[in-house]
């Protein structure tokens, strides 16, 4: 070893020292030499020269007495890297259109990579998460599924089942009001059970969190807040615990705060407890489906299991239908599950465009070595091993590859950055993404290795070079394998486009339908407050007290905004523009009563001015007045797809429905409604996101609601004249003339919310157009590389035939045939992969058929463009060859 | 007749190792005495020695030391490490297995084969 050291010392550090010696040996040697010539007779000067022709070539020797000290290696290395940066800076094109095209397509790759990593695949950070599922009911004949529990359901599900550890129940994003500092505002609350957090595994980042004693408290006078708000809200005090806020008009201290929880609702300010308190008797009632239901299975019981055992519970509960069974979704999928497609989707087009990038490189290496061809063989002819170029071409594409990835890997970091700052975009989970390492090294694996591959493919052509030929003949000369091997580059290259380009093109015409959809509303110049207040208590007496307060306002507030100058009308529902409206089961009068198979319909709650107000169009009927108030005879209005549900062919108006609710905080005792009767047909609203199936719906006076629930809280619409100047401020100073505590949230223009609504969807198809722009560039980088490649190559041949009289016209033609039959055979094989592909594409698409043909010709016309025009300069080129030249050259 | 053989590959360092063996020598030295010793009969080229001593060196086979010729010239001298002396002994019982078995070969008659 040590003497090994001493060689690369030799080398490296007395590097001129080690040269001088060399330089002395090797003449000792020759005038030792020389000397016994001279003694055998020779004079001086002729024995030296003997010598040194005894000696041979001293240049060689030397070089191989180097080549024998430690270290050659390295020195070879550098050569090769100098020599490799040198060769790559004298077609800067060529490397800079390489590098780029590396990076793109490991910087999206990875950056994709990552945020499905972190968003889909991760597991959720408590310490159960393996074992977490999410409980929900469901039945066939219903077509329901996915419903929610109820205060009673889940108390049988805990006392009854034999699967679970812990079972928990909570409810998501519920508001109180903070008062007491500053102005009123709004929390976000997500309320827990007793078993909550100890099913999670989630413990405290300060303070404690509540003690199973606390849970039988009727009020709430401890509070555990959430990270965020704690550091948002509260300012990060690190003696927060024991600070007391008042929420819902109570003074409640705070025990502790929870560490950040991206997974869960990250939105939530407060952790309530989830308790039946009194002034939540909508806990109690079984028919009341709003709760979400979590538990940590038992060590060896199977999801099935734990299925079974709670449908068993759940079908000896009274009024369920017959068929109801329990689902069991892993808790990760219930948060994250409706992610799922659009992230694979895109993930799909990152991969896609990886294996163009590699593609591109792939052909342009193999285009370059062949151009280089006379070099090596110059190089190969005056005595440089097969060896050493291979570790030539191998060095420059290491070269190449390396500057490809650090580049990538920048772009990954830069798009990541980029797409957690995004607006709107409520991934959750999302500000916790990272640059995901094994992902990095999976897409540079699959780069470096195309890079190299093609990088080091040409040696093997290298070898069997002729020398002759090459040198005479400029590199005209291809084997048969890079005949063959650059045109199925791009053919392969086109396919993967043309599948890219046509999923693209599926989503952009869905775009361009979800843009054109008619919502049945106008949504220009509407805007929405949203105005909560306290529940209404359950006994008549309380009742009545309570709407002797709110009943009034909602009147007054009605008209006294009605009066802002530049408002048109003004109206209040419980709907709010872009969300779904609440989901109840309909009770037609005169049909026999099928508790399996109750009929759902979306229910809202407006007042008289609503359609005039959102501008829906009244179809046949009349529209709700000031009249239908809580003496008059309960009337409803349906839209027009309810009527065509159910009653197809007869006109509904007249008939008598009765409308129970189930979804989420809503008051249902489960007791038959009272009939209502349909007096107007209005045209379809779109309740929900533009992008969603609309429902059939029914609309009922907000005074005709006999629990007056709707009124605690409502979404004052306000109609206005163009552009309404001071809009929110005097509408807030209105509010507060009547309800000084009333926490006004910012007043949004309904248009701005129906985009929010479709924000997923816009992010979705900007991301994948992106890559299919990029891809597009790609393609026709890569067309255009080939085909000028192949165009010069037979340089010689056109210019021979436009000697003999051969068109330029006919020459461009033949170029571009070449060009247009890869095109058409990848176009072929793309077609038939897309078939394949955009089926899973059908949950991103809006009434259009994965097969749109539409979408289909419009992309494959594009790349037919595309791919056109990238080989309109090689045939131009070909066509001016100028044929003395041409044939003189070789 | 005079016959020169060429060297089998490998050779080269063995015999480089036989001529250090007897006492440190410079480099033409070592062409010298491999010419004594083999008989005249191998044909080393000159300048290829050089190479040859540099990797034995880097081995760590030999070392050197400048030091004055009989003629009083500067020349480096080798000589063999224990390293070397070592694996000069287990090249030469390599080397004569080789030619025992090679020797033993060749004599074979056609009926024995």
């Amino acid at each position: 070893m040590i003497p090994y050291f001493r060689s690369l010392a030799a080398r490296f550090v007395y590097r001129r020292q080690t040269e001088r010696e060399l330089e002395e040996e090797l003449r000792s040697h020759i005038e030792l030499r020389a000397d016994g010539l001279e003694r055998s007779g020779f004079t001086r000067a002729e024995a030296e020269r003997r010598a040194r022709v005894e000696f041979g070539g001293e240049a060689r020797f030397k070089e191989e007495c180097r080549d024998a000290i430690a270290g050659n290696f390295l020195d070879i290395l550098m050569q090769d890297l100098r020599f490799s940066l040198r060769a790559l800076a004298k077609q800067p094109v060529f490397t800079v259109v390489a590098i780029v095209t590396l990076a793109i397509g490991i910087g999206m790759t990875t950056a994709m990579l990552s945020i499905v990593h972190d968003v889909l695949v991760r597991p959720l950070p408590y310490t159960n998460s393996g074992r977490l599922y999410a409980a929900y009911t469901g039945s066939e004949s219903t077509g329901q599924t996915r419903i929610a529990a109820s205060g009673p359901e889940y108390l049988d599900y805990r006392d009854q089942n034999k699967s679970f550890v812990r079972i928990a129940e909570y409810l998501p994003r519920f508001t109180f009001t903070w008062t007491g500092e500053g102005e009123p505002k709004l929390v976000t609350c997500t309320a827990g059970s007793e078993d909550f957090f100890a099913a999670l595994g989630v413990r405290p980042y300060l303070g404690r969190l509540y003690e199973p004693r606390e849970f039988s408290y009727l009020k709430d006078d401890t509070m555990v807040v959430s990270y965020r708000f704690w550091k948002t809200k509260l300012g990060g005090d690190p003696h927060v615990i024991g600070r007391t806020i008042r929420l819902q008009d109570e003074s409640v201290a705070i025990i502790g705060v929870l560490p950040p929880m991206s997974d869960l609702f990250p939105d939530t300010d407060v952790w309530p407890k989830l308790t039946t308190r009194p002034s939540w008797p909508f806990m109690q009632w079984r028919a009341n489906k709003f709760l979400r239901v979590v538990g940590e299975l038992r060590p060896g019981i199977t999801p099935r299991m734990a299925e079974e055992d709670l449908t068993a519970i759940l079908r000896r509960a009274p009024d369920e239908p017959r068929d109801v069974r329990v689902q069991l979704v892993p808790l990760k999928e219930d948060l994250v599950g409706n992610l799922r497609a659009p992230l694979i989707a895109t993930l799909g087009a990152a991969a896609l465009i990886l294996v163009v990038a590699s593609i591109n490189v792939a052909a342009l290496l193999l285009a370059r070595a062949v151009k280089r061809q006379p070099e090596m063989a110059l190089r190969l002819s005056l005595g440089a091993g097969l060896g050493r170029i291979a570790r030539q071409l191998i060095t420059e594409a290491t070269v190449l590859n390396g500057a490809g990835c650090a580049l990538g890997l920048l772009l990954a970091w830069s798009a990541l950055r980029l797409v957690a700052q995004l607006p709107n975009l409520s991934l959750p989970r999302l500000d916790e993404v990272h640059l995901n390492t094994p992902a990095l090294a999976v897409t540079i694996l699959i780069a470096s290795a195309t890079t190299v591959l093609f990088g080091w493919l040409p040696a093997i052509g290298f070898s069997r070079l002729h020398l002759s030929s090459a040198l005479r003949s400029r590199g005209t000369e291809t084997g048969a394998r890079r005949k063959l091997s650059l045109p199925a580059l791009v053919v392969a290259e086109i396919a993967c486009s043309v599948v890219l380009t046509i999923s693209v093109g599926l989503l952009v015409h869905s775009f361009w339908r979800v843009m054109h959809v008619d919502p049945g509303f106008q949504a220009r110049s509407l805007f929405r407050a949203y105005l909560r207040s306290d529940s209404p208590p359950n006994d008549p007496e309380g009742l009545r007290v309570y709407n002797e307060k709110a009943v009034p306002f909602w009147q007054n507030l009605l008209t006294e905004t009605a009066s802002l100058p530049d408002v048109r009308s003004t109206a209040i529902s419980d709907w709010k523009p872009g969300r779904d409206s609440e989901i109840a089961t309909l009770l037609l009068e005169g049909r026999p009563y099928d508790e399996a198979h109750l009929p759902t319909i979306e229910g809202t709650w407006v007042s008289a001015d609503f359609f005039r107000t959102v501008g829906a169009q009244l179809v046949t009927g009349r529209s709700f007045t000031e009249r239908d108030n809580a003496d008059a005879p309960s009337v409803v209005i349906i839209n027009t797809q309810a009527a065509r549900q159910f009653w197809p062919g007869q006109n509904p108006i007249g008939k008598r429905i009765g409308v129970n609710y189930t979804g989420p905080g809503r008051r249902t005792s489960g007791a038959t409604p009272r009939l209502r009767e349909i007096v107007g047909v209005v045209g379809t609203i779109r309740h929900g996101p533009l992008d969603a199936p609309t429902a059939p719906a029914v609309y009922m006076p907000y005074l005709q609601d006999e629990t007056s629930h709707d009124m605690s809280a409502m979404n004052l619409l306000v109609r206005t004249e163009g552009n309404a100047v001071g809009l929110a401020q005097n509408l807030r100073k209105q509010i507060h003339a009547l309800r000084p505590d009333e926490p006004v949230e910012q007043i949004q223009s309904v248009e701005e919310l129906e985009a929010q609504s479709i924000v997923p969807r816009r992010y979705t198809l900007l991301l994948l157009a992106t890559f299919a722009v990029v891809d597009l560039v790609l393609a026709a980088v890569g067309v255009y590389g080939v085909i000028s490649y192949v165009t010069a190559q037979r340089t010689r041949e056109f210019g021979v035939r436009i000697a003999l009289g051969a068109t330029r016209g006919r020459v461009v033609s033949e170029v571009l045939r070449g060009g247009v039959r890869l095109t058409v055979i990848g176009s072929a094989i793309g077609l038939v992969g897309a078939f394949i592909v955009t089926r899973s594409l059908s949950a991103l698409l809006f009434e259009i058929s994965p097969l749109d043909p539409l979408s289909y010709s419009v992309a494959v016309a594009l790349l037919a463009l595309i791919s056109v025009c990238a080989c309109l300069v090689p045939a131009w080129r070909a066509s001016r060859v100028d044929p003395i030249i041409a044939i003189q050259s070789e | 007749m005079d016959y020169e053989a060429e060297l089998l590959p490998g050779t080269l360092d063995l015999l480089i190792l036989k001529a250090v063996s007897i006492g440190p020598l410079h480099g033409y030295g070592v062409l010298l005495r491999i010419g004594q010793i083999s008989g005249r009969a191998l044909l080393i080229e000159q300048g290829a020695l050089y190479p040859a001593l540099f990797r034995l060196v880097r081995q760590g086979l030999l070392k050197t030391e400048w030091g004055k010729s009989e003629n009083n010239r500067r020349a480096k001298f080798y000589e063999l490490t224990s390293k070397g002396r070592k694996r000069l002994r287990e090249e030469t019982d390599g080397w004569n297995r080789l030619v025992a078995a090679i020797a033993s070969a060749l004599a074979a008659r056609p009926q024995e084969a």
